[in-house]
């Protein structure tokens, strides 16, 4: 078998009294598209938050088979985790609002900037064609999600199923082994939900990537899933494919409450 | 006719659209056309410091506009290094150093302390990070007036030599016109910093920090260095506009970097527009330069009062600062334009 390229081994996490998080482990494999599902306050996200090192308080270990071999991620800074070729987006959109969309796809290539504070105040001419190199790059990855026309506006204002594109497209500025996904069809109407599961696909198509996403929308996770990991107060319930996760009575107790 | 207006507003759009250094140039020639003005009897004689000060402060919010626009920083001790640029500037100039190398020693030691505040605001945020540097205000405020280098009541500096071979003296009224050439010149030559700053990785990262620091770290941003980068460059304007007014007024007084100072920067600011560069400058000009350049020859010691209800009133009807009137103007020009082009193909259709 592959090795897995994220591996959650006994993970926990308290907030006060209450785990959040408790000893969930499960593994990704490069090229699959997994989710991540339970019901409001499963913790879904607080395994984000360990994962790309928001909280570092953590029990367990997160391990990551990135762009520079397999790294234990507690070792790794938060800011750098992008370094490892892993990026996510956030449950509540988190966009610069006054910056155009090109400018925000530009912060996700913040790393790959080489030039320095000096370079700017003077703007030099290394400044000048890094900007004019990464613009490009940026310009390419808008053209591929057909936002290329709205590049100078600002995202402020934009529409929500915008919003949620440019999130996903500021992760493909730093060229991730893995993308991982908080609800990114919230909010959407069925329409740019299609469009989303088609873009989900190409994404990993064109860019080689694995997606790990979270979401409530159970047609689209069924649709588009690989292999599907539930959980329920924190816990660990079932991980398997999306028709025999539905069939896991487990995981329906989670959803539907429990027969008495 | 339509056509010959639509060619006019086409070329005055695409100047203004042309290369960002042009804009500025023309700004900075139009600024130092002011003390011709006098030459004609357009201005007043006492008017010249008044616009100079606009200039030197100008410099100053401009650091602050980094701070606080940019970064979502805030600082309430800036009047503190404006000071420290000033009297740096005057202890080492009677130190007998030369005067580029007496500017740039102070700017470095401000710059060190701004680090420090930057490693320091890491711990504390919003009314905290004020207080906090409300006292360092204080403390450089309270190093002025007691320690000795300083001069007690304050440094005189006299006559200024640059690069070695041209001296130049505030009082004949023909060198301080040409001294307030020079200060406008490095006004403009830090707008063009800025705006190169404020539009490059460093600029971005410094607008995400303050924007989503989850974001912003997710993407690799970190808070340190861009709050260390904030405070530093916000330190350097500040400084720098204090080594201005060493070189204009040529003496530093030890008692004026109150924390009145500080305030007016930050209205200057917030009244002329976060995060825009002519704004800063338009905010000066609103700050000071309306009360004492227009409403004192109207009113006389209650100008003061006039000015702050207009401040007020720009607040209630700009809260993004007064630059959004030149916004909103631009905005109407382009609707014209819009007209006239549309009228046109309706004619020729
Ligand atoms: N920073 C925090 N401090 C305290 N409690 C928290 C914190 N973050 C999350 N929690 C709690 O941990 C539990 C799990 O929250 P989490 O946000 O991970 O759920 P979720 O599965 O993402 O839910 P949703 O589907 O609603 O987004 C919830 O009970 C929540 O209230
Ligand atoms: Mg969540």
């Amino acid at each position: 078998m592959k090795t897995p390229l994220l591996e959650l081994n006994q993970i926990s996490m308290t907030f006060g009294g209450l785990k959040a998080v408790n000893d969930l482990s499960f593994s990704v494999f490069p090229g699959e598209i997994v989710g991540l599902i339970g019901p409001n306050g499963a913790g879904k996200t607080t395994v984000f938050n360990c994962v790309t090192q928001f909280y570092k308080d953590y029990e367990g270990d997160v391990f990551f088979d990135g762009l520079k071999g397999k790294v234990d991620l507690r070792t790794i800074k938060v800011t750098d985790v992008i370094d490892q070729g892993l990026v996510r987006t956030f449950q509540n959109v988190e966009l610069i609002p006054d910056l155009s969309i090109m400018n925000n796809l530009l912060i996700g290539a913040h790393k790959q900037f080489k030039s320095r504070l000096i370079d700017h105040l003077f703007n030099t001419k290394k400044a000048r064609q890094e900007e004019a190199r990464l613009s490009e790059k940026a310009l390419e990855i808008l053209t591929f999600l057909k936002i290329d026309h709205l590049k100078d506006f600002y995202v402020k204002g934009q529409p929500y199923g915008i919003l949620k594109k440019i999130e996903i497209a500021r992760t493909l500025m730093s060229d991730p082994k893995l993308i991982i996904l908080d609800e990114p069809a919230a909010g959407l109407n069925d329409r740019e939900t299609d469009e989303l599961e088609a873009l989900i696909y190409q994404i990993r198509e064109k860019y080689q990537t694995t997606i790990l996403l979270i979401e409530h929308d159970m047609g689209f996770v069924m649709n588009i899933c690989d292999r599907v990991c539930a959980i329920s107060f924190g816990k660990f319930l079932a991980m398997d494919t999306p028709a025999k996760i539905q069939k896991n009575a487990l995981v329906q107790e989670a959803y539907l409450g429990k027969d008495d | 006719m339509l056509t010959i207006l639509d060619n006019f507003t086409k070329r005055v759009h695409g100047f203004f659209q042309g290369h960002v250094y042009r804009n500025y140039l023309l700004f900075g020639a139009a600024v130092m056309m002011i003390p011709l003005m006098h030459n004609f009897g357009i201005i007043g004689s006492g008017t010249l410091g008044i616009w100079a000060y606009i200039v030197i402060i100008t410099v100053v919010a401009l650091g602050l506009n980094i701070l606080l626009g940019f970064s979502g920083l805030i600082s309430l001790g800036t009047a503190g290094f404006v000071g420290a640029g000033a009297l740096g500037t005057g202890v080492f100039l009677n130190m007998g150093l030369p005067f580029e190398l007496a500017a740039l020693l102070t700017i470095l030691i401000a710059a060190a302390i701004g680090a420090l505040i930057g490693f320091f605001s890491l711990r504390v945020e919003g009314i905290y990070l004020a207080i906090a540097t409300l006292f360092v205000g204080e403390i450089l405020r309270q190093i002025y007036t007691q320690i000795e280098i300083f001069g007690g009541q304050m440094i005189n500096i006299g006559a200024i030599r640059f690069l070695g071979f041209f001296t130049l003296n505030a009082n004949p009224p023909s060198e301080r016109r040409f001294l307030f050439v020079i200060i406008v010149a490095v006004m403009v030559l830090m707008m063009i910093a800025m705006h190169h700053l404020v539009h490059s990785k460093t600029g971005r990262a410094l607008l995400a920090m303050s924007r989503s620091q989850a974001a912003a770290q997710a993407m690799g941003v970190s808070i340190l260095s861009y709050r260390l980068i904030a405070f530093v460059t916000a330190t350097v304007f500040a400084t720098v506009g204090g080594v201005l007014y060493a070189v204009y007024i040529q003496n530093a007084p030890t008692t004026a970097w109150t924390l009145d100072l500080s305030l007016f920067v930050i209205a200057m600011v917030v009244v002329g527009g976060f995060k825009s560069i002519y704004g800063t400058f338009l905010g000066a000009f609103i700050i000071h330069g309306i009360p004492n350049l227009i409403l004192a020859e109207l009113f006389g010691d209650v100008s003061y009062i006039f000015s702050g209800v207009l401040i007020i009133v720009v607040i209630l009807f700009y809260p993004y600062g007064a630059i959004q009137v030149f916004y909103d103007v631009r905005k109407w020009f382009h609707k014209g334009r819009l007209k006239l082009t549309t009228k046109r193909s309706d004619r020729s259709a």
